[in-house]
């Protein structure tokens, strides 16, 4: 495999994710009545048919990857991400959402880059990437809680709950909510996110955490924020949790989002 | 809803197919119109009558009249919501609950305030009929636009008397 192979096959997984409905979250989509239901299934239609984004938040691009010890290409990842995700931004009819200086100058970077890459090493000589296409609405609702080594599964559960019926609304509902548990505050956080890329259909594979996760969903949907924040229909379609070891005195509690699009992809890239 | 008094008269909960002009800004022409304000106690264009559409479109595609276009979060356009209706604004068009001081001044001001379907973009597109950047083009998907729909959907959220969809 070849950096051009990787950017091509990238840059193809970006674009489908911006203008195709994601297949695990259209049947939720499909069985909606309320309000806004009809514009929100002509959208996946339109979208495909006249080839413009589901949404024109086309957000920043975050990317996980998994590249093996013995993959040698002749430029980095994040060369390699950035180059797609600036070739698709400009080509498309996307929205360029990047601005440089975060705080002074907030200038448009007319390209949408940099994508938010993090790498992992693995053995081989393979490459699996995930990424997400994340909104600025839900990342918006991104928080960390250092919580206290002695918390209760409940407490968490609360948290979270608490979190999701305060600002989910904001965030176009029904929501994927991905936690961090454990680790450092930085590890949560990366963990919260890495949790979005899963299925809406996963578990933890620990009974225990994946009762976690269930409880959490039903309460969240007891909420009855709804589709749009409207009050009718799901408000949550799934709780992951992804946990990492963490320090005695520690329980980081990290929660991201993903709206109801959920504009997710995963390619893998077979031995070099 | 062309004119004040039909604004007024819609109660919260209202789903409204709108026909008519739009004008769209956002956080950095929002920020950029209060400094502006700020130092001449003034604004550099006329916003009496008029409906604001928290929005950034996507870039046009060869032939068409917009990009994809939806809404923002309008709690964010809080701060900025005192500086509109001083000059006449009627309503304001987004996402999402605003806070208790939003509320307070929509009803002070009778005017409106609504929901627009978010992750709806390439279908509103389609409801857009005309398109042009009015001030401030270097913001790029944040320049003040100026649109005109049909049949656009829209749900009161907030009413001119202060009764809001979120009341349980």
């Amino acid at each position: 495999m070849t950096s051009d192979q990787i950017k091509r096959e990238m840059k193809k997984a970006i674009r489908k994710a911006n203008l195709e409905i994601n297949p695990e979250v259209k049947p939720y989509i499909d069985a909606y009545e309320g309000t806004f239901s009809q514009v929100l299934k002509e959208n996946c239609r339109v979208a495909v048919e006249k080839g413009m984004p589901l949404c024109q938040d086309t957000g920043l691009l975050e990317f996980f990857c998994w590249k093996g010890r013995e993959l040698i290409l002749d430029r980095t990842l994040q060369d390699i991400l950035d180059e797609a995700v600036a070739e698709v931004y400009t080509a498309e009819p996307f929205r360029y959402s990047s601005v440089a200086d975060p705080l002074f100058d907030r200038k448009n970077r007319m390209n949408d880059t940099p994508a938010m890459v993090h790498l992992f090493e693995t053995e081989g000589d393979g490459l699996k990437i995930r990424f997400l296409v994340k909104g600025g609405g839900s990342e918006n609702l991104s928080r960390l809680y250092m919580m206290t080594p002695s918390s209760t599964p409940e407490e968490i559960q609360n948290k979270i709950v608490e979190h999701i019926g305060e600002a989910g609304a904001r965030s176009c509902p029904p929501l994927k909510v991905g936690v961090g548990l454990g680790g450092t505050s930085e590890k949560a956080m990366l963990l919260s996110k890495m949790a979005l890329t899963e299925s809406v259909h996963s578990h933890h594979a620990d009974e225990r955490y994946a009762t976690l996760e269930r409880e959490t969903k039903e309460a969240i949907n007891a909420l009855q924020v709804g589709f749009q924040g409207l009050g009718t229909g799901m408000t949550c379609y799934s709780v992951r949790i992804m946990d990492c070891a963490t320090h005695i005195a520690t329980l980081p509690l990290a929660i991201s989002v993903d709206c109801y699009i959920c504009r997710t992809g995963e390619v893998i890239f077979e031995n070099g | 809803m062309d004119d004040k008094n039909d604004i007024i008269s819609y109660e919260a909960g209202t789903q409204i197919n709108y026909t008519g002009e739009i004008i769209i800004m956002r956080d950095a022409a929002q920020k950029r119109l209060l400094e502006y304000f700020s130092r001449t106690g003034q604004l550099p264009l006329d916003l009496k009558n008029k409906i604001i559409f928290y929005a950034g479109p996507a870039k046009t595609p060869e032939g068409e009249t917009i990009g994809a276009i939806g809404p923002t979060t309008s709690q964010r356009m809080d701060k900025f919501l005192d500086l509109l209706f001083q000059n006449g604004v009627i309503g304001t068009v987004g996402k999402g609950k605003r806070t208790e001081t939003a509320v307070q001044a929509c009803s002070e001001h009778k005017t409106c305030y609504f929901l627009t379907p978010s992750g709806a973009a390439a279908s509103l597109s389609s409801r857009v009929k005309s398109h042009e950047v009015i001030l401030f083009e270097d913001l790029q998907s944040e320049a003040i636009q100026r649109i005109t729909v049909e049949d656009f959907p829209l749900v009161v959220a907030i009413d001119a008397e202060g009764k809001t969809i979120w009341e349980k």
